[in-house]
């Protein structure tokens, strides 16, 4: 064999090979096609089949999702409104406090004695009558002693004269007055915890509206 | 004895035969892969209609709530907070309000 026929075996076997592997190399590439759609189409049953799934048990999976975060929400609430009550307590204890320090005059600008006349003429003239027994702590009571026919003129423009007297036992109040009628079937308490805590169930909405809580 | 044209020919017929047997073999899987699919989403569906196997779908979907549940709770949380951090101006003037209700006009 000479070079010439050598050289052109060569290329034919070359030649052959190339085509060999190509040919493989197509059949692997087709192969992998077949399985890769084959993956697909079983992403599609199993969704498929999910989503039909999901229709029958809908009703249950709401019912259990509806559970879980509807407690959720009904906790959150909660946890705001105590939140909210909270900072109101705050508020009425601050009141509470400076209510403390009004009476024990720590307040310049204001007068605490004038306060309490007020609340015992309010008191009497609210409850209407001839005779008055009128309760207070010790010490309002003292200011009380001394004042007392302040307290009758300002009521004799309502009421004309009435009957005015001090209970002896004092109360155990911060301030303000417990007034009864002398039969005892009238009582009018204006102390001052007791106003605080009707004004609390009376404006509490609004004093959330001024934090702007609400 | 073959001769070289012979044998490259016999190479070539039996790559082909090994490509076919290749695109058979991954066409046979294809269809196996196929029908286990099928067959495993029919049974999930008739033992769903019988109201068996929707547990796993059920706490699955309670995972889920839980984790939604769980943001929920922190949106709260979080308001909660900002609600306690009121400016003092405003603490302030709800004093005074409660105070003059409370004091006799």
């Amino acid at each position: 064999m000479n070079a010439e026929s050598m050289e052109l075996e060569v290329q034919l076997i070359e030649r052959t090979v190339d085509k060999r592997n190509a040919l493989l190399a197509r059949a692997e590439e087709q192969a992998k096609k077949i399985l890769k759609a084959a993956e697909q189409e079983c992403e599609r049953i199993r969704s498929e089949s999910e989503r039909q799934i999901l229709t029958l048990a809908g009703s249950e999976l709401r019912a259990a999702r509806d559970r879980i975060i509807g407690r959720a929400e009904l906790e959150g609430r909660k946890l705001l409104m105590l939140a909210r009550d909270e900072l109101l307590s705050s508020v009425f204890s601050a009141v509470k406090a400076k209510l403390k320090e009004m009476v024990e005059g720590g307040i310049e600008a204001v007068d605490y004695g004038e306060i309490l006349l007020k609340l015992t003429v309010e008191a009497i003239t609210e409850m209407g009558g001839e005779e008055f027994i009128v309760a207070a702590n010790e010490r309002d009571l003292k200011y009380l002693k001394k004042n007392l026919k302040k307290i009758k003129d300002r009521v004799k423009t309502v009421l004309g004269d009435v009957n005015l007297r001090l209970d002896d036992n004092p109360i155990d109040a911060l301030g303000g007055v417990i007034v009864r009628n002398s039969e005892g079937t009238k009582i009018y308490y204006n102390t001052l915890e007791g106003r605080l805590r009707t004004v609390r169930s009376r404006i509490e909405a609004e004093v959330a509206k001024t934090l702007g809580v609400i | 004895m073959l001769s070289i044209g012979e044998r490259l020919h016999k190479l070539l017929e039996e790559a082909e035969r090994e490509a076919e047997r290749k695109i058979a073999e991954a066409q046979k899987k294809a269809n196996e892969m196929i029908a286990k699919a099928k067959a495993e989403a029919e049974d999930r569906q008739i033992r769903a209609r019988r109201g068996a196997g929707i547990d796993d779908l059920i706490r699955a979907e309670e995972e889920k709530a839980k984790k939604e549940a769980a943001k929920i709770m922190e949106d709260y949380r979080r308001k909660a907070e900002e609600l306690r951090k009121v400016p003092d101006d405003r603490f302030k003037e709800s004093v005074d309000l409660v105070l003059r209700e409370v004091l006799p006009k």
